[in-house]
């Protein structure tokens, strides 16, 4: 045992004798793909719907509620799904997203949601750092499907087309400022800015 | 930037302005007109035309016609408020098609079933309805005559036709549409209490410090007090608003405990409260031992449906005994409601246990006064009687009742449901001030005050509103007359039920309404009547608010209220057509005299001179019969209920305040009823005296949960729950001819659940069939309205004339109260 | 004098013409005209449905619409789609309370919403008047089924000053 042990050891450490370079290059290429193909996957999986509503604090709560909103059913049946809002589209932002996320995987371990209302005395506090990320970023999710340049003020009611004209155009505001609870029912607004 | 929209508009204006003041005006600014002779517009009160909240509105008057309306700041109901069908008063008199000749369906110049309507004059009319109804008596006798009348009616224009009914015709085929809408209430109130009507009212609003909603959307269908309770909650930060439906609706925006139960599970969870308050050693013993008793109640008591219906020939105890109970003790009761443990209740009724918990603390706690609300929820269900009774006992057995905020409070739908249907007794068992057709002590009070011989008004109940239908679907019930109501798209299962009795070549159907209904489409002679305003009358509210108005303005010609209707055919008859010789023979001055003499113009509703009728004030039915006729009516009426519990003021001082709470006793209205100092009629010393019952005591009822007449199996999958919305009022006859209100809500869509359309392929606005065993309806679907109900079950309202969702719907009712249950019965929906 | 000779023989001709009228109407009534009663089903008979129409939209175009009375709550002239009123929040005043209407250009409520049960003026809008949707109400794109033949005030009165200029 110890004897094979130590020949693999050996295999692991000796520069190669019997396989080209460029098969090394192109196993090590196949054996990453493989490697990295399989957390991408996986990490692709925690980032669907299904595996966001396999909980029913989510399922029971946001997404039920989200059921009768315009991000769910609409004109064109584009439709928003959890992560399309809630993950950053970029690796890194993803990647700070998820271990983000493994406070709430502890929140589900414990219940500290598992009711409507522990959900409701949270919701505030889950909301505001949902507003404060997208603040941050300018409203980067939302602008992954709703790109200002690309917008038709002539296709919005007069009201929107002034606000997105004005405070939008001119950077003094941005999506989340106006759209908050688009998706979703609100928390108690008190102290909200515009509220 | 470029301009905007507001710029725009305000450079407009005063381009507009310029262009105005160029052209030479004398002295005053053209674009507006100052003289007061011109734009002064006569003001006065009246009752809302709509819900049984009884708000007092403003109506303004210009030549002749209603220009504007507005809450009357100096009601207490309102305090200036109105909702948005109440604020848009002003326009439902006004639609294009009112109704203004008599309308009869004929073939060449005769009455023909199959005919077309044709115009023709009220003397026509009267004659057709006359020759009719006399058939029919002689025929059959005073059983093959009927009517159906309203919670919507006036005081007196029910009293009126009561009278031509139960003394003239001697028949007791006589009952309102309340019926559908609080016959549970005043059997809940009868059985617990003994006297009807709720003992609180609405200032209990600013006292509570909880409120529960059982089956109650006030939101919709009680705005105005929605308002107040919404005031109470929010300005008061203790407060406490739960609320229970079967299904999620607008007064949930201010819940703090929502919950939706499978429906007829109310039943369990009022009987757990109960249990949870024995068992939590919170029962109020010294007012339990001085003011209650205990008894059982009869079950298995079937579901009113037709007697050869399978339920009925299942059901043990559907008979005479339905309605009797036993005594038992206080702990026989704690054993009876000890099986409704939270986690049994929690199981059937779908409600978690943590918020039934906190709802049974809201009574539990000695603390917190609370007041529950109830509509149709308890009241339209094959158990309502017994859902008051149920609720009732909680309020008790804690002794929370008639003091302010602590009050178990009925709210009734319509505008006079409780002023005309409960309280002069339109209904098929009853008289006025709450006495029965069955007492004969009852019946001699009546006959005594009619100046009437003994034996005149028949002993036996008659058809009550569901029973109406039956009857003239079997040809048993010839001469039918509806008034103020639309029971072809208000009463259940019109397919089977309705419908073929209106078309029985056997009967004659007269229908009085101001506008084409559903209901005077299925008639054979149409009359054209009065509304509202364009007539002077009383209504009373559900806080035992009587409030009375003037006429404002004229009924379009050829149209005439319901009363002067009643009054005038009743010259059709003479003594001799409708009463036996020997009822004769008791009183024989009667002879040769018409029912308009004897029930009007001879009785004490005729003493009244017209010199009473302010000059100004315009009184066409008065000045036709030569008698102050509403007052004449209202006097003999309150009479009734003086000294005995129900005493109304003298009827000129209606007219001077904004209603008052019977019993008014040496000028005072009473707030709350049953509670020493509060109530005159309280034996002194008694603390609380439910002097409806002779022991003074209320009574506590053993009750148990039994299912519904029909729930959702493999083939009919969901469950039907029908309603009303806040912009129209019931049938929509009145508010969907207000293109504002129409235009906010046109159509009675069917609100389900995104995953129920989901599994049946179905999207928002689909066009789907919901079909019961009875019928089927069509509309569209919606996923997303204000009405969120859970899966497996969907919601359609009713007011839409045009998708008559009662072609589904079961004649179930509730065995003691004839209430049918509008609120369950099982449907599938397929997608067309 | 003259006018009122030709208004006098005018009458007449009315009054002799209209039963003539009336009973033309009754007799020459089809049977699908026999349901002209039924003006809000379309003249479609009870045991039959006419396939209900689509659901309509909600007219979304910020025009004011005159009001039919000056006490009369206005109509929304927006879409409302998933606004809340409720215990947590009301949207409708983050955009109609009196602090924001500078930023939203949206109509201030009117002052009588600040007014508690007593007619005293509150600090914010009172809790009475806290949902909206109890008296404002949006509007469909849905044609009325019946004309509503409603006056409004201003137009009698222009109608009376008209009829005393000439006389």
């Amino acid at each position: 045992m110890k004897n094979l042990l130590m020949i693999g050891w050996r295999t692991l450490t000796k520069p190669s004798g019997y396989y080209s370079l460029g098969a090394l290059v192109i196993g090590g290429f196949i054996a990453g793909i493989i490697f990295w193909g399989g957390f991408n996957t996986a990490l692709e999986v925690t980032n669907t719907e299904e595996f966001c509503i396999s909980c029913h604090e989510m399922e029971n709560n946001v997404y039920e509620e989200m059921k009768t909103t315009i991000h769910f059913s609409n004109r064109s049946g584009v439709r928003a799904t959890c992560p399309d809002c809630h993950v950053p589209h970029k690796w890194t932002d993803k990647i700070a997203r998820k271990m983000q996320a493994s406070k709430e995987v502890w929140g589900m371990l414990f219940g500290t949601i598992n009711t409507r209302e522990k959900f409701l005395v949270h919701r505030k506090r889950l909301a505001q750092n949902e507003w404060e990320r997208l603040k941050a970023n300018d409203s980067l999710e939302c602008r992954n499907c709703h790109n200002f340049d690309y917008m038709d003020f002539t296709e919005q009611s007069e009201r929107a087309a002034y606000q997105h004209s004005t405070a939008l155009a001119a950077g003094e505001k941005t999506c989340i400022d106006c759209h908050k609870g688009i998706a979703h029912q609100l928390p108690d607004m008190k102290g909200v800015e515009g509220w | 930037m470029t301009i905007n929209r507001r710029e725009f508009i305000k450079a407009n204006a005063i381009a507009a302005a310029a262009a105005v003041a160029g052209v030479s005006v004398p002295a005053i600014a053209s674009n507006l007109i100052t003289s007061s002779d011109i734009t002064k517009l006569k003001w006065d009160k009246a009752a809302c035309r709509f819900c049984g909240t009884g708000c007092s509105v403003n109506v303004g008057v210009m030549d002749g016609k209603v220009v504007a309306t507005h809450g009357d700041i100096k009601s207490p109901v309102n305090k200036g408020l109105s909702c948005v069908k109440g604020y848009f008063l002003s326009k439902i008199m006004y639609g294009k098609d009112r109704l203004t000749s008599p309308l009869l369906r004929m073939t060449n110049g005769k009455y023909d079933k199959e005919g077309e309507f044709t115009p023709i004059s009220w003397d026509q009319a009267f004659d057709v309805m006359a020759e009719k109804a006399k058939d029919a008596l002689k025929k059959d006798g005073p059983k093959a005559v009927g009517m159906f009348g309203s919670g919507q009616w006036t005081v007196q224009e029910g009293y009126a036709a009561v009278k031509l009914y139960k003394a003239g015709f001697r028949s007791n085929n006589i009952d309102p549409n309340a019926r559908h809408c609080m016959a549970s209430a005043v059997g809940g109130f009868m059985r617990t209490f003994g006297i009807d009507e709720p003992m609180g009212c609405y200032d209990d609003l600013e006292y509570a410090d909880a409120f529960v909603l059982w089956g109650s959307n006030m939101a919709e269908m009680h705005p105005i007090l929605w308002t107040r309770l919404t005031d109470r909650r929010l300005s008061a930060p203790h407060v406490k608003v739960a609320v229970l439906s079967t299904f999620e609706h607008r007064s949930f925006d201010l819940a703090d405990n929502g919950m939706v139960f499978t429906p007829q599970t109310d039943l369990a969870i009022l009987n757990y409260i109960a249990h949870y308050i024995i068992k939590t050693g919170r029962v109020n013993k010294d007012f339990v031992n001085k003011h209650t008793n205990f008894r059982l109640g009869e079950t298995d008591i079937g579901y009113g449906l037709r007697p050869e219906h399978e339920l009925e020939q299942k059901a043990k105890n559907n008979g005479k005994t339905k309605g009797s109970s036993t005594p038992i003790s206080f702990d026989e009761y704690a054993k009876f409601v000890s099986t409704y443990t939270v986690e049994y209740t929690a199981k059937l009724s779908g409600v978690p246990e943590h918020k039934l918990e906190a709802l049974a603390e809201l009574y539990a706690d000695p603390k917190i006064k609370v007041t529950s609300f109830w509509t149709m929820g308890f009241n339209q269900h094959t158990r309502g009687v017994w859902a008051n009774n149920l609720c009732y006992n909680i309020h008790l057995l804690t002794g929370k009742i008639s003091e302010p905020g602590n009050s178990p409070f009925s709210l009734t739908g319509q505008p006079s449901a409780c002023g005309t249907a409960r309280e002069v007794g339109t209904f098929s068992h009853r008289l006025p001030a709450d006495m029965v057709v069955k007492n004969p002590k009852h019946r001699a009070i009546a006959e005594k005050i009619w100046d009437l011989p003994e034996g005149t008004i028949p002993a036996k109940p008659g058809y009550h509103a569901v029973l109406q239908n039956r009857m003239l679907k079997d040809g048993k019930l010839n001469f039918y007359w509806v008034q103020c109501n639309n029971n072809m798209q208000a009463a259940a299962n019109i397919n089977e039920e309705v419908y073929p009795g209106y078309r029985n070549p056997k009967n004659f159907i007269v229908v009085s309404d101001p506008y084409p209904t559903v209901t005077a489409q299925a008639a054979d002679l149409i009359l054209p009547t009065a509304m509202w305003v364009e007539k002077e009358g009383m209504y009373g509210n559900a806080e035992r608010r009587t409030q009375s108005w003037y006429q404002m303005v004229e009924a379009p010609k050829g149209a005439t209220s319901d009363m002067w209707q009643v009054v005038e055919f009743s010259k059709r008859f003479k003594i001799e057509d409708v009463w036996p010789e020997e009822l004769i023979a008791k009183k024989p001055e009667v002879r040769g005299k018409t029912l308009f003499d004897v029930l009007y113009k001879d009785s004490s509703v005729g003493k009244f001179s017209l010199d009473e009728i302010p000059e100004d004030r315009l009184n066409h039915e008065s000045r036709d019969f030569g008698f102050y006729i509403q007052k004449g009516l209202f006097e003999e009426y309150a009479s009734f209920g003086r000294g005995h519990a129900h005493d109304l003021a003298p009827y000129d001082r209606y007219h001077q305040e904004r209603g008052l709470r019977w019993p008014v006793v040496n000028g005072k209205e009473t707030k709350w009823r049953f509670k020493e100092g509060s109530d005159p009629y309280c034996k002194p010393g008694s603390g609380w005296d439910f002097y409806g019952k002779k022991d003074g005591r209320a009574i506590i009822f053993a009750l148990p949960y039994e299912p519904a007449a029909e729930s959702p199996d493999e083939e009919y999958d969901l469950w039907l729950s029908t309603g009303r919305v806040l912009e129209h009022w019931h049938s929509g006859s009145m508010t969907q001819r207000v293109p504002e209100l129409y235009k906010a809500m046109p159509d009675a869509l069917v609100y389900m659940h995104p995953d129920d359309a989901k599994s049946r392929g179905m999207r928002r606005g689909d066009l789907v069939k919901l079909i019961s065993r009875r019928g089927e309806v069509q509309t569209r679907v919606e996923t997303r309205g204000r009405n969120k109900p859970p899966v497996g079950l969907v919601f359609m309202p009713w007011f839409d004339a045009s998708r008559l969702v009662n072609k589904v719907t079961l004649d179930a009712t509730d065995p003691l109260s004839k209430e049918t249950d509008y609120k369950k019965c099982a449907i599938k929906i397929v997608k067309v | 004098m003259k006018n009122l000779n030709l208004a006098s023989i005018a009458g007449l001709m009315v009054l002799v013409l209209a039963p003539v009228f009336m009973s033309f109407n009754a007799n020459s009534a089809d049977k699908s005209e026999i349901n002209t009663v039924a003006t809000l089903r379309d003249h479609t008979e009870i045991d039959v449905q006419k396939e209900p129409n689509r659901i309509p939209k909600v007219i979304n175009k910020d025009i004011k619409q005159t009001r039919n009375y000056p006490m009369q709550p206005p109509i929304i002239p927006h879409t409302t789609r998933s606004y809340e009123v409720n215990k947590n929040n009301n949207k409708c005043m983050s955009c109609h309370s009196r602090q924001r209407t500078e930023e939203s250009q949206a109509p201030m409520v009117s002052v009588t919403h600040y007014m508690n049960r007593d007619g005293n003026f509150l600090a914010e809008i009172s809790p009475r008047r806290y949902f909206c949707n109890q008296c404002h109400v949006t509007q469909l794109d849905a044609k009325p089924l019946v004309e509503n033949t409603f006056i409004d005030m201003h137009s009698l009165m222009k109608q009376k000053t008209t009829s005393a200029k000439e006389h």
